[in-house]
């Protein structure tokens, strides 16, 4: 079963990239959006199972807010990926956890295929070697 | 004739200390004189000062002159050498055959004089009566004690005299000192009132007693207002503790204080402040005042956090821009499914220069990635994450002496070891289950040697016949960019490779910094 994914990430290049990787296996890619107020629309009209979400947006650093939010609120599984992975060493309630960028086609695929099987209840024996786990 | 106890120049050291030769006349000896001349109905009464080369007169009556030469050493003796000399007839006494003033002088016949003494026994001059004519009976008992005495009241008068003028030059020399500190504050205080900074000092304990107007300008204080403990309240709630904390440990240790604290300013404004402070201390060592000075750095502090910002910034765009590269790179080889194993390649060469990037540019508490410091192991572990087992337990076991390692550094440790990693992954010691690499690291002397040794893959038949481009690289980092020397060992157990580099690579700015 595919997975209705949202990538919100304001570089087009990666956002493209990572939006063909992700069909590539399989799932389905419901929107890219560029900014918090985007995405948040997104989320309001579509359903949405898994948001990757950056940090910086072209709204600004709103990257951690939202992703707590979309996890507290709207119940999106949430990773972030970001080329700053230290700006949520700490974590972020609600969300899974965090992918260092640039990255490759493998350690996203097991990354979402972690996240995706956490979402369906479905066990899971190791998290992904790439993907920073928030406790 | 018996030697003299004491010496001439001694003598003449102790006739300067009355600084009394020269001196004008003066009442109280004038009295000595003409009371003396009467009493012993001498026409002439001398109170008479031998000094190197005349007898000066401090006082006299009959003779009109203040001073006469004295060049014959032997008149001086024989006006000094005994307490008390009358001579009755000048004429008869060879003694006096050559003193001017007996007999350079007509009809000086009768000489009567008693020693003025100090109290250490060095003889200064006489006070003496002469006659013009002859007394074969000497002076009368009455004459003779009144001689005694009155010598002696000379010699307390050149002392109360001394004493007098020691007074008065001590006194002087305390006004003038006085005068000099006054004169040496006020300089203090204009040099003080003219800095751009806030000048203050303290008692030893601690205690504010000054501060320039540049402070109460300031902060707008009235003047005195903070002086004693009063300064504490003029820093940022935030930073009382700890200057106060900080202060009392320079005070208590005679440490130079130093600190960086938010001051308010008149406008209730507070200002990134410089504080620093040392101790004046005494011939003995000990503290006697500390001087301090409080500097407005708020606009250098603002340049600096904004020069970080900027510095961060660069540095995320940075890695922001290796992201979008490898998303080009793997975009572009869509196209072409022929170049996907050469697109991976490159791309996870990029992948590895953005984490070695991500691990030495500047960082600020919240972007750095790993808590600690940035060091050879630390990023060699970031870097082999990837090849870890399943379930986390690393199989690239790195031991030995860890490094500090920096920018410079960073990009052909991360290009070596990408390689040899991707290379064992695909036909090494990662490509089997069970395969295991150890990368050992070691300081020796000027040297630091990396061994990376592979076990538990593929049996090695040799060393291939052609080198890939990966091979290159690893090369090119070592020897190119490291300078140092790397050594590939195709044992049958498995690769083993030595790169022996000089310990300065891996921190190059650090070196340099310790040279100079």
């Amino acid at each position: 079963m595919p997975a209705r994914i949202l990538i919100i990430e304001d570089e087009a290049l990666v956002a493209m990239e990572l939006r063909f990787v992700l069909e590539d296996l399989g799932h389905e890619v419901v929107g890219i959006a560029a900014d918090a107020h985007t995405a948040r629309q997104v989320v309001r009209e579509t359903e949405v199972d898994l948001a990757l979400v950056d940090i910086h947006l072209s709204d600004g650093p709103t990257g951690i807010e939202l992703g707590r939010e979309l996890a507290q609120q709207q119940h999106v599984t949430v990773m972030f990926m970001t080329a700053n992975p230290g700006m949520v060493r700490n974590g972020v309630a609600g969300t899974i956890g965090v992918l260092s960028k640039p990255t490759d086609e493998q350690a996203v695929q097991t990354a979402v295929d972690y996240a995706w099987s956490r979402r369906q209840g479905r066990p899971i024996e190791y998290a992904p070697p790439g993907l920073q786990l928030f406790a | 004739m018996t030697l003299p106890a004491w010496t001439e120049s001694d003598r003449l050291a102790a006739l300067k200390s009355y600084d009394i030769l020269d001196s004008e006349r003066e009442p109280a000896f004038d009295d000595v004189t003409r009371l003396i001349a009467r009493l012993c109905e001498a026409p002439i009464a001398v109170i008479n000062l031998i000094d190197a080369e005349r007898q000066w007169f401090k006082s006299e009556v009959g003779l009109g002159v203040r001073e006469t030469p004295l060049e014959t050493s032997f008149c001086r003796h024989a006006l000094l050498e005994r307490e008390r000399l009358v001579v009755p007839d000048t004429r008869e006494d060879p003694r006096f055959a050559d003193n001017p003033l007996v007999c350079g002088v007509d009809g000086l016949r009768f000489y009567a004089g008693v020693l003025l003494k100090t109290a250490d026994g060095l003889p200064l001059g006489t006070l003496c009566v002469i006659d013009t004519q002859p007394r074969p009976e000497g002076l009368t008992p009455l004459q003779s004690d009144a001689l005694d005495v009155l010598s002696r009241q000379v010699m307390n008068l050149l002392e109360l005299r001394r004493a007098l003028t020691a007074g008065r030059k001590a006194e002087g020399g305390v006004i003038a000192a006085a005068a000099a500190l006054a004169e040496s504050e006020a300089k203090f205080r204009v040099l003080a009132d003219s800095m751009p900074q806030m000048v203050w000092s303290t008692l030893p304990d601690g205690l504010h007693d000054y501060y320039n107007a540049r402070w109460y300008e300031f902060t707008g204080a009235p003047a005195g207002s903070t002086d004693g403990e009063g300064w504490n309240d003029m820093f940022h709630p935030e930073d009382q503790d700890r200057a106060w904390s900080l202060w009392r440990r320079s005070l208590a240790t005679g440490e130079p204080y130093e600190i960086e604290y938010r001051l308010r300013r008149a406008d209730g404004v507070y200002r990134w402040t410089l504080g620093r402070a040392a101790p004046i201390r005494n011939e003995a060592g000990e503290i006697i005042r500390w001087f301090g000075t409080c500097t407005d750095i708020e606009e250098l502090k603002r340049a600096s956090d904004s020069k970080d910002l900027l510095s961060q910034e660069l540095s995320h765009r940075i890695k922001n821009i290796f992201a979008v590269v490898s998303a080009l790179i793997a975009l572009s080889a869509r196209q072409f499914p022929e170049a996907k194993s050469f697109a991976s390649a490159v791309r996870t060469r990029i992948n590895a220069l953005a984490r070695a990037h991500e691990f030495v540019r500047p960082h600020t508490e919240n972007s750095r990635p790993t808590v600690g410091t940035m060091t050879l192991h630390a990023f060699l572990n970031d870097l082999f994450k990837p090849y870890a087992t399943l379930d986390g337990r690393p199989r690239v076991i790195l031991t030995g002496d860890d490094a500090a390692f920096d920018d410079q550094a960073a990009t052909s440790v991360a290009l070596l070891f990408h390689e040899l990693a991707t290379n064992a992954a695909k036909y090494g010691a990662l490509s089997a289950t069970g395969g295991e690499v150890t990368l050992h690291t070691r300081r020796e002397g000027d040297r630091f040697i990396l061994v990376w040794e592979e076990k538990g893959g593929p049996a090695i038949a040799g060393e291939p016949e052609r080198t890939g481009f990966g091979s290159t690289l690893s090369t090119l980092s070592v020897e190119g960019q490291l300078g140092g020397r790397l050594e590939r060992l195709w044992a049958p157990e498995g690769l083993r490779v030595t790169a022996d580099l000089p310990a300065t690579a891996l921190s190059r700015r650090r070196a340099a910094q310790n040279v100079a």
